[in-house]
């Protein structure tokens, strides 16, 4: 194993450049426990979580730039966060331990990948975009073309997220939803995860997103449920038809924690709550 | 009801007192146990992996032991290393050890092991469903009339499972082994339940090799909940070996993937009952039970975790044509061991989900059905032992006042009508007999030793010892309490089995019951015998006496007879009774059950230290409903949890609002604590899933997964 640390942004962008098989350290949450088990080895660890650029919360005129590696308990306990953000505020809450609230973080959270990931489908609800960088390039990423299977996601050797960008105006006016199902109230990987936000005028959906966690290889919105529900009345959605969309967005496994059949049957109540609200 | 200051909570707050793993000695090296990943086979092969200087490792095998390759159980069949055949996944093949743990724990995970693999049983259904997989000796309850049942009774004829419950101790095993070339002794310093069964445990293994083995216990136990009544007895025996063959200390820590994966747990149950039940007077006539749990590979103590399970498998309940049978499956698991309970949670999860299911059958309400069936003065249990007393009685009507359970039956009811959501409230009730079961506690000649030395320093000196629970605050205040002895004047010492008479183990509800109650005696007998009103001004005046040391040794009631061969008499002299009552919340959309409220009425007798007692019923409530509620370790499929992650522990927030009360605290006897809070809540809380939805689920835990399908059968 060899560890890295940059001494500055600068130096952190020649290491990502120069080094192979690498692995970004923030919070450490998920790679020390990876480390542990066996499942990396032998790796290159590059520490970022001294560096200050990529730490903080910021506002600008339109959106709001969460820094990378931001811990969960600044976004917990950030003003600005619970002023536009209410949805991720009050999810959030329950995330993880003390302990690991104080040290994971929100890039770390959608860079590790994994399809249980709390922070993702609040981000894909709130419709978010990732600021990678490399040395010699810059590009905003939208979190729902961010990913490309399980633990894969379109990003270089060279590059990481710097940060994550949220329109201010992402929730509002919009009716927000979220439930994490997990085994227990706190410290649980979810079973299912559904986010969502929808604008209803005159008791048609004018504009939902939704996204879902933990049924599939990674965290994804479902874009054919939400065209099938957008401009209709709630009297007029077909929720057979909402099921059979369902079916062919998610890919629901058995494992220790759960059963597929469970997962689907909750997935589809949760949505049905969400539009019925 | 004083409520004393547990004298470890500032040492163990601040971090000056020392656990297993704090203890260090020079030059010592650390142990790890290469345990078997194959249910059941013969090893071909043990392939170490290459880069490792070989002559650094110390290992032993059944080769190096010096005395016998059988850990001292109730049942002596259980080898401490697999002798030839494998035959439990976690079986301990060797021990190992080297001066640095890390490079340790590597090496074994590196090491792979050959195996001829042969069938397994390795899923509990499989384990308990097939009638002739069982080991030889049953356990029967014959109080059978020659009445047969008569054609109007109701007969209801439902199998019940329980699962695997994990002890989860925060601390795990640990252990220290000290070999003594020059004294020939071993010394042994380990975080267990019971310093006198490892030492039978050493000096099994040790044969001749040592002539004394010492047993002691660290200053902290970081949790037992009786996963550390036998397996440290296997644990230090290894560790032991090690010492002997390195000459130098062996620590030993388990890691908590293997703690989990390897250890002993709480037994899974199939309870079989049918029942025969007369309409009109909704009594119940007759009752047949069927109990039957996993052993694991091997009986180990098995035999008594099933005894007392059948001894308590007819609940409260006065059923005059009773016959219980009870055996011990086999599996190719890990030996399932003592967990608080030990067998009760098993039988009461069967026979209290059952009669709320004859009361739905029967229209009649859960509380009204119990209440008629209630045993009663004059009654007797299957054993014949007659009933002295209605405290089980007065702990349901109790529980019920408090929880105003009839208004909200029909609160639940109107409210249920208009919500997808269902609030449900349940009862269950239950009783634990305190101490050692039958001629137990004759067998086990318990003695205490007190030193009073010239400043009036009163020394116990008990085998029992304090995990945490607080046993060793509260048995100092029973001393203390009794002749008016200032309480920093008034010790427990720190467990070894050099300096302490053997008081027994720290199982079976029986540290206060037994040898509290006997520690007040023995206060007021040496009161009488010293003839003094203030024991201080007394040692003061009378100097040339002190230090003296006074021994005494428990007298078992002779009016206690039990017959372990029929299982008839009187099984348990004491009761400690107790009902609740769980009101939950039944969520549509995700299945899930969340506790709302949870009332529970007890009887323990005198309560010695309330703070302590309300810690213990708490924590037991909470270790309770989880088993009912969420925790399992196996899954059919996917095999065993290995960490917290996958064994759902409830959290602070998955908790109801709990109220508990202690009720007939005026006794002169402090009744068993320890277990009877883990035996009763689960019930209440499935009875609570059946009044919120009209179904019944016949198996633990009732995590969302389960009820989901109970709920599409039931469409």
């Amino acid at each position: 194993m060899k560890f890295i640390k940059p001494k500055d942004i600068e130096n952190l962008y020649d290491t990502l450049d120069t080094t192979e098989q690498q692995y970004l350290l923030a919070g450490g949450t998920d790679i020390n426990v990876q480390i542990n088990n066996g499942i990396i080895r032998d790796p290159n660890i590059i520490y970022i979580s001294h560096l200050k650029e990529l730490s903080g919360i910021e506002e600008t005129n339109n959106e709001i730039l969460i820094g990378s590696t931001t811990s969960f308990k600044d976004v917990i306990e950030s003003r600005i966060i619970k002023k536009y953000f209410l949805l991720m505020y009050n999810s959030l809450q329950n995330f993880a331990s003390p302990l690991i609230q104080t040290s994971a973080t929100i890039g770390g959270n959608i860079a590790n990948g994994s399809p249980t990931a709390d922070v993702i489908p609040i981000l894909l609800a709130l419709n978010a975009k990732l600021l990678i960088c490399s040395k010699s390039n810059k590009r905003e990423v939208p979190l729902k073309d961010f990913f490309t299977g399980y633990k894969k996601n379109v990003m270089k050797n060279n590059e990481l997220i710097t940060k994550i960008i949220i329109n201010k105006n992402a929730e509002q006016k919009y009716q927000t939803y979220y439930q994490k199902v997990g085994s227990r109230n706190s410290l649980a990987i979810a079973k299912v995860a559904v986010a969502g936000i929808k604008k209803v005028v005159k008791e048609k959906i004018i504009d939902i997103k939704l996204a879902v966690g933990s049924l599939n290889e990674y965290p994804r919105r479902l874009f054919k449920v939400e065209e099938y529900v957008t401009g209709k009345r709630l009297t007029e959605i077909d929720f057979e038809k909402v099921e059979e969309l369902l079916n062919s967005e998610i890919t629901p496994i058995s494992d220790f924690r759960s059963d597929k059949e469970y997962r689907y049957h909750v997935c589809v109540n949760l949505i049905r709550t969400f539009l019925n609200e | 009801m004083k409520c004393v200051k547990k004298f470890d909570a500032i040492p163990k707050l601040d971090g000056s007192w020392k656990f297993i793993d704090d203890y260090s000695y020079d030059d010592m090296l650390h142990g790890q146990l290469l345990y078997s990943t194959c249910h059941h086979g013969y090893i071909k092969k043990i392939n170490f992996p290459a880069n490792y200087n070989l002559s650094e490792f110390t290992m032993v095998s059944p080769k190096d032991i010096t005395g016998d390759n059988i850990v001292p159980e109730p049942v002596c069949d259980q080898p401490f290393m697999v002798d030839k055949e494998v035959m439990h996944f976690g079986q301990v093949i060797m021990g190992i050890a080297h001066p640095n743990r890390k490079l340790l724990l590597k090496f074994i995970k590196e090491t792979k092991i050959e195996y001829e693999e042969l069938p397994a049983i390795t899923d509990i259904k499989e384990c308990l469903d097939n009638e002739e997989n069982h080991f030889g000796k049953e356990t029967i309850i014959d109080h059978r009339t020659k009445k047969e049942p008569k054609g109007e009774w109701i007969h209801h004829h439902n199998v019940y499972y329980t699962p695997h419950q994990e002890q989860a101790y925060l601390e795990p095993q640990g252990v220290i082994s000290v070999y003594d070339p020059k004294a020939n002794s071993m010394f042994v310093l380990i975080s267990a339940q019971c310093p006198f069964f490892v030492k039978s445990g050493v000096e099994a293994i040790m044969g001749d090799a040592v002539s004394e083995v010492i047993i002691e216990s660290p200053e902290g136990i970081g949790g037992a909940f009786g996963g550390k009544e036998d397996f440290p007895s296997l644990f230090a025996g290894i560790s032991s070996l090690l010492s002997y063959k390195s000459g130098k200390p062996v620590k030993m820590i388990l890691e908590r993937v293997d703690d989990i994966q390897i250890t002993t747990k709480r037994h899974p149950a199939r309870v079989e009952l049918d029942t025969w039940t007369d309409p009109i007077t909704k009594k119940i006539k007759r009752c047949r039970i069927d109990y039957r749990i996993d052993a694991g590979a091997y009986q180990t103590l098995s035999p008594v975790v099933l005894a007392r399970g059948v001894l308590h498998s007819i609940s409260g309940y006065s059923v005059l044509d009773t016959f219980i049978r009870g055996r011990l499956f086999k599996s190719n698991t890990p030996s399932n061991g003592a967990f608080r309970g030990f067998g009760v949670p098993q039988a009461l999860a069967a026979m209290e989900a059952h009669i709320d299911r004859i009361a739905a059958d029967l229209n009649i309400n859960p509380y009204e059905f119990r209440k008629i069936n209630l045993f009663r003065i004059g009654d007797e249990f299957p054993t014949t032992q007659k009933i002295v007393e209605e405290h089980l009685s007065d702990c349901l009507e109790r529980v019920i006042q408090k929880s105003d359970y009839h208004k909200k039956v029909i609160e639940f009811a109107e409210w249920n009508k208009t919500h997808k959501d269902k609030k449900g409230i349940g009862i269950a009730i239950g009783y634990h007999g305190g101490g050692y079961t039958g001629n137990g506690e004759k067998v086990l000649d318990s003695e205490v030793k007190v030193i009073i030395d010239k400043e009036a320093q009163v020394k116990i000196f008990v085998a029992n010892t304090d995990m945490g629970q607080g046993a060793h605050t509260t048995l100092a205040q029973m001393f203390f309490e009794a002749i008016e002895h200032p309480r920093e004047k008034c010790w427990v010492q720190l467990p070894n089995t050099s300096k302490t008479p053997n008081s027994g183990p720290t199982v079976a509800s029986r540290t206060i019951y037994i040898i509290g109650n006997l520690l007040r005696k023995f206060a007021f007998q040496i009161k009488d015998e010293l003839k003094f009103k203030n024991l201080e001004e007394y040692v003061k005046t009378h100097q040339n006496e002190f230090p003296k040391e006074f021994h005494k040794k428990f007298v078992p009631d002779k009016s206690v007879i039990f017959d372990e061969d029929t299982n008839v008499g009187i099984a348990y002299k004491d009761y400690s009774w107790a009902a609740c009552v769980t009101e939950i919340l039944f969520r549509a959309d995700t299945y899930k059950i969340d506790l709302k409220k949870n009332w529970n009425v007890m009887d323990v007798g005198k309560v010695v230290n309330e703070k302590i007692a309300m810690g213990q019923a708490e924590g037991g409530i909470t270790q309770g409903l989880a088993y009912g509620l969420s925790e399992f370790f196996y899954k059919p499929g996917f095999g065993r949890a290995n960490g917290f992650t996958g064994y759902t522990l409830p959290t602070s927030l998955d908790l109801p609002e709990m109220n508990i009360e202690f009720i007939h605290t005026d006794s002169e006897i402090a009744k068993g604590l320890g277990e009877i809070p883990m035996d009763f809540p689960a019930p209440s809380v499935r009875n609570a899933f059946h009044n919120a939805t009209g179904v019944f689920v016949d198996e633990y835990p009732m995590i969302p997964e389960r009820l989901f399908k109970a709920l599409e059968e039931n469409k």
